[in-house]
């Protein structure tokens, strides 16, 4: 039954491909695996099955007078959201506002022996790859301007899997494809590919690698504290995501190349971890300079005009897009120019990548112990989504307030504002304002 | 910073103290204040040496006004150790304000062959041969020969020190500051002056003085290098959790067949000696005749390149009158060690083993050789004096006949507390004949009994002291205080573990009997094999004996668990050869720093326990096989255990315990050096979860020893180190947050006082 249901999903998917529908894909996706697991473990008892990958025991908590009760995870996950932020506001304060906002990024995926550890549910290999799914699309949503090529490791030897490129899908799909792991780690190896292939690109983008790494050890050829020196003077920034244990080597890599080394505590804070490197980092003064860019705004083709695609070399109808300067033909953006080499955007890319700069800032707490009574001068609706912020006892719900309209928002439309929408609506539905 | 405690000012270099270094420095204050001995224990990595350094320098600049400066001699045991404690001290001395530094001097002193300069007689490669090739160059009728013919080799160095230090006063000859034995060289070099006899000139003006444990503990070494340490003195003794094992040492002395043909060869050529001199230069034995007649055991003014090895037994116990009649002449001393030598050859033919007291053995050298006890005390003056006469220079050919001088001394002088032990040969190896007769002594308070009564205060500390009651017996002194402190931690950075059984539930043990069967070693071997792809870079290993770690090892190749262990991690081990030990640990970090991993394989006991550091990441995890007792069926320590009872009341089971547990805190100690590190502890033993053990393991590791952590599986203790090194991995704040406060400031401090005052 679920096999039929996940080939009727695919199905659909394939006849979706408007960038609009992409949330909607994403939760299809996710139930996609679950299914697929859900065959996987058909082998094993039905109780067995049923517990696998809920750990459900996990969301209990003891009070202090000793009963169980559910830990309320949407206040943790809140509590968590706001640290992220103020951490978040705090770094840009203190270094330059300057973003890289053109990266390069190689996800370099461990598939060593030591991913088939099953600490992570239900293997370190296939929680991370369902991550890196995840991270993959945040990753082009956040970063409509940047490349990403995926690497693994696997039997000693670092294996480029797909090239470095604009499009999530193909990514995706070499990542899902592949996995299955065996033999040593090396580090080395995984670094020198890199270094080959990030070392030509143009100086304006921001070249980045990111380690997953399960293994507690690297089997490398040669010398790998040279190696290290030549990725910081290529200005390659690495960082690495640990799965077990902190590890020296890997925590000398970072520190030299200015990049950020953390270890997963479990798969929800690999999750948290590895999708903080999605939003553009802050770019490290030396390595940047101000540069113009040359790019290109294409034109989307006609529907029903027949073209010879310059990335497929295939006679394609309809849809695409006409590089400006060569009149090529190309499927994706944004994407490079096969012909001319050209830098292919289309504007809402650039202006999505644009809110990185101008962070909205945190709104304030406003603390609930504040009676009824007196709260009653403030706002009672969130001035959002318009829900009251009046339970049924005399207090009111948590919520906060923009520091700048003064307006007040539930703790939801909080995150929405700073999460995805970039704006304050408080802000900008006032009369005369610019942003 | 700055601050003070009760009426001392006291000088810290770091903007920042732990609260157990400040509790430190109260105690060590009150010992000062009481002039008495104390016995600390403070964990490694809390700033143990700085503490130290700063309070007693302070206090003894802020008494200096009252009577004399006090002078600090700080023990330690190694060379590396001395570098560190100097570099500290340098770092002080740094921070303290100008009018005060000027007055300090500091330096190191260690042998010959770390001092040396002189190209010839460095060349040499032990210890003893480069000590001779010195004496070679630079002995008093050496020099006077040269002073004759031109073409008698002395040493530069020495002569030209040997100008300066006539023409001034010897007090300048170094200006103020911290000398360690580098720049010893580097001044030496400079001026050309000889650095061992510049540093031995100069610690008698020294304030600070930072040398081995030997010259203060064996008799022969202090009686040359410390006679004239005046009764102002701290004594500091650090990492001195083995303080009896070398005053024991100190004391012992081993004859084997080897060093009874070497000393047989010795009397040869000095009998040869003597007929030359006696057709050349027959007044010199007539004047050292006279001399001895007249009492002179010892010459009274030796030049200071002449001094030898002193006398073996401890000031108090020498004889201050004339060397008896029948060994006052050179041919007739001679005769009587080459009898000595005979009836020790004799003994030696035993077929069983033997134990005498020094009374029973004094007695039957009396009636089978004729050797009276008086004899018997004198003979390492009276040798002394004669290779003197003789003008030996290369006395390390003569160390052979030193040894027997030696031991003969040692059973004139001493009635208790001492044992001969006659062994035909090594009890594990009942195959091989290596006879051996060794005077062992029993009572670690014999040898270090005249520094507690010379010095105003003695300082015992270590990061490992417990049980902290058991010294004061073993030592026989009274301290006025002996306290523990424990470590103030922001988070839980060591995690000792007790493991009882493998993941089959059997149990494991290294018990006598069970330590060789097959589900013990697999056991073990399978704990390895878990914890090696659980933990990233070094992991260390101690094992209770080489003979053991050798089987278990052979065992291991066998079951293919090595080759497994290997696919993780390099695997190295150490041997009994220093050489080969050495480079083991050197490659060991290389595989930690390039991230490929590494075992080490290392023996309880051996030089890698007691001596090398595995911090940081060259040492995540620590286990230890087995518990480390000794020996239990050596007849030296069965008869020390007889002899602790009857003296000291301490029951054999408690000693054995307590040095089995003293072993493993010091292995384990190796793998946490600062706070800011953090590493597991795994105690690979059943008998480690009785009461009786563990509870004797030092505070600091006990405290972090949850009832949870108890009694483990393999699999369970494979679990809690994961999730151990993932919680240390994550960031943390250094000053420590909220309530536990872990660093104070000067600030902290001065408010402390008050409710420290009511905590002690």
């Amino acid at each position: 039954m679920s096999s039929s249901a996940a080939v009727q999903r695919r199905f659909d998917l394939a006849a979706m491909g408007d960038a609009a529908t992409r949330r909607q894909r994403r939760v299809g996706n996710e139930d996609d695996d679950d299914d697929d697991e859900e065959e996987d473990d058909q082998g094993s008892e039905a109780w067995g099955r049923a517990y696998a990958d809920e750990r459900s025991w996990e969301d209990l908590q003891e009070d202090e007078s000793g009963l169980l009760r559910p830990i309320d995870t949407k206040a943790l996950a809140y509590a968590q959201y706001r640290r992220r932020l103020l951490q978040k506001c705090a770094a840009s304060a203190t270094s330059s506002i300057q973003k890289g906002l053109i990266r390069y990024l190689y996800l370099i995926i461990d598939l060593s022996r030591a991913a088939s550890v099953t600490d992570y549910r239900p293997s370190r290999m296939v929680a991370v790859a369902k991550c890196a799914e995840i991270f993959i699309r945040e990753f082009f949503d956040q970063n409509p301007l940047s490349h990403m090529g995926i690497v693994t490791i696997k039997d000693g030897v670092a294996h480029q899997l797909t090239e470095i490129g604009g499009s999530p899908e193909s990514q995706i799909r070499a990542l899902m494809g592949k996995l299955e792991c065996s033999g040593d780690a090396s580090l080395q190896n995984a670094l020198e590919l890199v270094h080959g292939y990030l070392s030509h690109i143009p100086s304006y983008g921001h070249r980045e690698v990111l380690f997953l790494y399960s293994a507690l050890n690297t089997c490398d050829p040669g010398d790998i504290m040279e190696t290290i020196q030549k990725c910081k003077k290529a200005k390659i920034r690495c960082s690495l995501i640990g799965l077990s244990a902190e590890f020296f080597i890997c925590k000398h890599l970072c520190e030299e190349t200015g990049g950020s080394y953390t270890v997963a505590l479990d798969e929800s804070h690999f999750k948290e971890l590895f999708l903080e490197h999605a939003p553009p980092l802050p770019a490290i003064a030396e390595y940047a300079t101000a540069n113009l860019i040359k790019m290109g705004f294409p034109q989307r083709g006609a529907e029903g005009v027949i073209a010879i695609c310059s990335c497929h070399k295939d006679v394609k109808i309809g849809g695409g897009y006409t590089c400006p300067r060569c009149k090529a033909r190309v499927c994706e953006l944004p994407s490079e120019c096969r012909i001319c080499g050209l830098t292919l955007v289309s504007s809402p890319h650039l202006a999505r990548s644009y809110h990185h700069l101008f962070p909205v800032t945190p709104f304030n707490e406003v603390s609930s112990a504040v009676p009824f009574k007196v709260s009653q001068k403030f706002a009672q609706t969130c001035y959002s989504c318009q829900q009251s912020f009046v339970s049924h006892g005399s207090k009111s719900t948590p919520h906060v307030s923009c520091p700048k309209c003064n307006q007040a928002f539930c703790l939801d439309c909080d995150i929405y504002i700073h999460e995805s929408l970039h704006n304050c609506p408080g802000c900008e539905s006032r009369p005369g304002s610019t942003t | 910073m700055k601050f003070k405690i009760d009426d001392v000012t006291v000088y810290f270099p770091y903007e920042h103290i732990y609260p157990e270094q400040y509790e430190y420095m109260v105690e060590l204050k009150r010992t000062l204040d009481a002039r008495g001995h104390c016995l600390l224990e403070m964990p490694t990595g809390t700033g143990k040496t700085v503490a130290l350094l700063s309070l007693i320098i302070s206090y003894s600049l802020s008494r200096a006004s009252n009577r004399g400066p006090l002078k600090l001699i700080y023990c330690t045991r190694t060379v590396h150790e001395m570098e560190k404690i100097l570099a500290e001290l340098r770092l002080f001395l740094s921070h303290l304000p100008s009018e005060l530094r000027s007055s300090l001097l500091a330096l190191g002193l260690s042998s010959r062959k770390n001092l040396c300069i002189n190209p010839i007689a460095l060349s040499a490669a032990s210890r003893d041969s480069v000590d001779s090739a010195c004496r070679r160059l630079t002995a008093s009728w050496v020099r006077a020969s040269a002073a004759e013919n031109p073409a008698v080799p002395t040493c530069d160095f020495f002569e030209s020190f040997d100008r300066a230090a006539s023409s001034s006063n010897a007090a300048v000859l170094l200006p103020s500051g911290v000398y360690s034995l580098q720049d010893l060289r580097a001044v030496g070099r400079e001026r050309g002056w000889c650095p061992y006899f510049l540093a031995r000139q100069t610690i008698h003006h020294a304030n600070v003085v930072v040398y081995s444990y030997q010259y203060l503990l064996d008799p022969k070494v202090a009686s040359i290098i410390s006679k004239e340490m005046q009764k102002e003195c701290v004594v500091v003794f650090d990492e001195a959790h083995n303080i009896d094992n070398v005053c024991i040492e100190a004391l012992s002395v081993s004859v084997r067949r080897q060093t009874l043909d070497g000393a047989a060869r010795n009397l040869n050529r000095m009998t040869q000696e003597i007929d030359r001199f006696k057709a050349t230069d027959a007044t010199r034995l007539r004047t050292e005749y006279n001399r001895l007649l007249e009492g002179l055991a010892q010459r009274g003014n030796l030049a200071l390149t002449d001094a030898w090895l002193g006398n073996p037994a401890l000031p108090d116990d020498i004889l201050k009158e004339a060397v008896p009649g029948n060994i006052r002449r050179a041919e007739h001393f001679l005769s009587v060690l080459r009898r000595l030598v005979q009836y020790l050859n004799g003994r030696l033919e035993t077929e069983n083993v033997e134990t005498e007291g020094p009374v029973a053995f004094v007695a039957s050298v009396n009636s089978q050789a004729g050797i009276d006890q008086k004899m018997l005390r004198f003979c390492y003056d009276r040798l002394h004096s004669l290779m003197l006469t003789l003008e030996i220079t290369d006395t390390d050919e003569f160390l052979h006949i030193q040894t027997v001088c030696d031991f003969a001394t040692l059973i004139g002088t001493y009635t208790r507390g001492f044992s001969i032990i006659i062994e035909p040969f090594d009890q594990r190896m009942p195959h091989i004949p290596d006879p051996v007769l060794q005077l062992s002594c029993h009572d670690a308070s014999i040898a270090i009994k005249p520094i507690f009564d010379r010095f105003q205060s003695v300082i015992i500390t270590s990061g490992t002291l417990s049980p902290i009651d058991l010294y004061p017996r073993l030592l026989n002194f009274n301290p006025v205080i002996s306290r523990s402190f424990t470590m103030s931690l922001t988070r839980d950075c060591i995690c000792p573990m007790i493991l009882t059984r493998g993941s089959d539930q059997a149990q494991i043990t290294t018990q006598f009997g069970i330590r060789t069967e097959e589900a013990v070693v697999r056991n073990y071997g399978k704990l390895l094999l878990e914890m090696v792809s659980a933990v990233p870079d070094g992991i260390v290993c101690f094992f209770v004996s080489y003979s053991y770690m050798d089987g278990i090892i052979n065992s291991w190749n066998e079951m293919g668990i090595l080759q497994d262990v290997m696919q993780h991690k390099l695997v190295f081990i150490e041997t009994q050869d220093v050489v080969e030990t050495t480079l083991a640990l050197d490659n060991y970090r290389r595989a930690c720093d390039c991230g490929r991993g590494a075992v080490f394989l290392s023996v309880a006991r051996g030089k890698v326990a007691e001596g090398i550091d595995f911090d940081r990441h060259y040492g995540r995890l620590v286990i230890m096989f087995g518990v480390p007792f000794q020996y239990t069926k050596s007849r030296i320590l069965l008869a020390r255990l007889e002899y602790l009872r009857e003296t000291f009341q301490i029951k054999e089971g408690d000693f054995l315990t307590f040095d089995a547990l003293r072993q493993a805190a010091q292995c384990v100690g190796r793998v946490i050096r600062s706070k800011a590190d953090y590493g597991m502890m795994i105690f690979a033993d059943q008998r480690y979860n009785r009461r009786d053990k563990h509870s004797k393991l030092p505070g600091w590791i006990l405290s972090h020893l949850r009832d949870a952590h108890l009694n483990l599986s393999t699999d369970m203790a494979v679990r809690i180190a994961r999730e151990f090194l993932r919680r240390m991995a994550q960031p943390y704040d250094k000053a420590g947050c909220g309530g536990k406060k872990t660093l104070l400031t000067q600030e902290d401090v001065e408010r402390l006082p008050h409710d420290a005052m009511d905590l002690f």
